[in-house]
């Protein structure tokens, strides 16, 4: 029973972090109908910022939040204004996207070989190992941390897309961008944003994990794979949907270890994603995501 | 009854091709090939065929796989292991007994195929992802993280080279046929778009089960050749991502969808992955990246769409000269 507990706990720490990785490529696909497969480049960019601000400047990953999240924003708005702009979009753009942004990730990763090496980083703080009890089982402060901030950030952009003019304009534009162009909203310019806060949100996540995990410039590929079993999973347009799909994901990973051995865990994401493609393309709540 | 000519195969098309596969079959001894450009040559051959193996779904079909390297780890480990069980099986039954294994193995994905673009891309990369991880595991068969090791026969090395220009051939005629008949008719319009293919009595489901399954077995054989060729494999080698990235980078460097493309991706790939390896190690993986960028803003067809509009340009030359010497 104890040991279940521990399970569950770790499951919904876990799942908050998997909820923060996938907000950003829903976010994208959803408006942009591009799948960024840049996105795991990014959150080990993300992790990497986060390390050397911490271990060059001495400043806590938590207070680096803000640099990061602007710094990754600017690297989104690079990436589309050169290059993702001139693909076409939608159906006839898909193959060339993906194979265009795998292009990006690859330089990512070189970047990052070229400049810290291959070795495995990590980013350890006072309060790195600290727990304290909760429902008889002892919680790490920093994952706590990280829950908090995966719960913050979808309120946060839940508040950002339902009550602001570029919320609203983003929205519209996910719905029709030819008739958001006839009522005088800049396409383009809510495209180049939405980009930018998708690929600030990967960053978000990279950053979190860093605090967590160790990463070398490989890291990322597990995390794009999970962030999109979410975005399946949970639907688009629903950041409920995206937290309820995330703590499928983690509860089911977390789980496999009583029956699998602890080697073959990491297969159970890529298992679940081919099945939920395969058998619940619309997603859990039905909404949509193909077509 | 006068034999008519297959109307799908140019006669100067069949006179290349018997040309040059008789001048690579008779280049090793006439020009005095050094042992390492010979091994060079075979190795661009197994890419060849394997490239174009990936470009009948990716490129005729239109989808596009990053998970390849399953099939290919698959078709080689079944090789190998029948190439080192006492007594050893013919190596040329273990390829083909691999390859099918292989195309068995995609018939799995059946259910995977009705997904589209992108869908089916991600879904590749769980599969191969999934089987990377379960092969290694599985010890018992691939001998785990740390691989198997074939017996080495020097005399092997000599004759993969006239086995892997054979299947190259031999691939490249069916890519070839393929493109041209019905078949690659009926494979353009479920690429264009399935829903009206199947309404004009296309059999898009059967037709993209038979075409990843054709693929899967080339892919398979090729990985047989390739545990021959290196006498050692290992699971973190042969299903690994950057292998399935390489049959998508050898098509699209040449051409998706084309049959010269992938010939030339493949010859690029190879020569390009040594020079790279050898001299700049740590810029192997950006290189690509940005290769794959530049070709996908400003070429998409790749070398093949290079060359064409080189011709285009000499043409227009051509046509306007005489004018200009009239003025």
């Amino acid at each position: 029973m104890d040991r279940f507990v521990d399970l569950a706990v770790s499951a919904v720490l876990l799942a908050g972090l998997y909820a923060t990785m996938a907000y950003g490529l829903g976010l994208i696909y959803g408006v942009l109908r591009v799948v960024n497969l840049a996105h795991g480049g990014v959150i080990m960019a993300g992790a990497y910022l986060g390390w050397i601000l911490h271990g060059w400047l001495g400043l806590d990953p938590y207070l680096a939040i803000p640099l990061v999240v602007g710094v990754t924003f600017l690297l989104g708005v690079l990436t589309y204004r050169v290059l993702v702009r001139h693909l076409p979009r939608g159906a006839a753009g898909g193959p060339a996207s993906l194979l265009l942004l795998f292009g990006v990730w690859l330089v990512l990763r070189n970047a990052a070989y070229l400049l810290f090496s291959g070795n495995d980083q990590t980013i350890r703080t006072a309060y790195s190992t600290r727990a304290i009890p909760l429902l008889g089982s002892y919680v790490s402060v920093n994952r706590l941390a990280v829950l908090a901030i995966a719960v913050v950030t979808p309120a946060a952009l839940q508040l950002l897309l339902k009550r602001t003019y570029l919320g609203r304009a983003i929205r519209a534009v996910a719905q029709n961008a030819d008739s958001c162009t006839l009522v005088g909203i800049d396409v383009e310019r809510i495209y180049t944003i939405t980009f930018g806060l998708g690929t600030a949100l990967a960053g978000l996540a990279g950053l979190l994990s860093a605090t967590i995990f160790s990463f070398n410039p490989g890291f990322g590929s597990g995390e794009l794979l999970k962030s999109f079993v979410v975005v399946v999973l949970g639907g688009l347009g629903s950041v409920f949907g995206t937290g309820i799909a995330a703590l499928v994901l983690a509860v089911v990973e977390v789980f496999a270890i009583l029956v699998l051995p602890s080697y073959l865990t990491a297969a159970v994401g890529f298992v679940m994603l081919v099945l939920v493609l395969v058998f619940r393309p619309g997603g859990l709540f039905g909404q949509r995501v193909l077509g | 009854m006068k034999f008519a000519w297959p109307p799908i195969v140019p006669r100067w098309a069949l006179a290349a091709f018997v040309l040059v596969v008789a001048a690579l079959a008779v280049a090793p001894a006439a020009l005095d090939l050094s042992i390492y450009s010979k091994n060079l040559v075979t190795l661009a051959f197994l890419m060849i065929s394997g490239a174009l193996a990936w470009n009948w779904m990716g490129g005729f079909v239109g989808q596009v796989s990053f998970g390849h390297a399953a099939l290919f780890g698959v078709g080689g480990f079944v090789a190998a292991r029948l190439m080192i069980m006492e007594p050893p099986a013919p190596a040329p039954l273990a390829w083909l007994v691999g390859g099918i294994a292989a195309g068995i193995f995609s018939l799995g994905a059946h259910p995977m195929l009705r997904l589209r673009g992108p869908y089916f891309s991600i879904a590749t990369i769980g599969v191969g992802e999934a089987a990377r991880l379960l092969f290694t595991y599985w010890e018992d068969f691939t001998g785990g993280s740390s691989g198997l090791s074939l017996p080495i026969d020097v005399e092997m090395k000599d004759r993969l080279y006239f086995w892997g220009l054979g299947l190259a051939a031999l691939v490249v005629a069916a890519s070839f046929l393929i493109r041209r008949s019905t078949l690659g008719l009926q494979l353009l319009a479920i690429k264009a778009d399935v829903d009206a293919a199947a309404d004009v009595g296309v059999n898009a489901t059967f037709y993209q089960d038979l075409v990843f399954a054709l693929s899967a077995v080339v892919v398979g054989i090729t990985g047989g050749l390739y545990a021959a060729y290196f006498s050692f494999i290992e699971p973190g080698d042969m299903f690994g991502f950057d292998r399935s990235i390489a049959f998508v980078l050898m098509s699209v460097i040449g051409g998706v969808g084309t049959v010269l493309g992938p010939v030339l991706g493949a010859i690029v790939f190879v020569l390009l992955r040594q020079f790279l390896l050898a001299s700049y190690p740590q810029l192997y993986l950006g290189l690509y990246g940005l290769l794959l960028i530049f070709i996908i803003l400003f070429e998409p067809l790749g070398l093949t769409g290079l060359a064409l509009r080189l011709a285009r340009a000499v043409r227009r030359r051509a046509r306007r000269e005489p004018r200009e010497s009239l003025a």
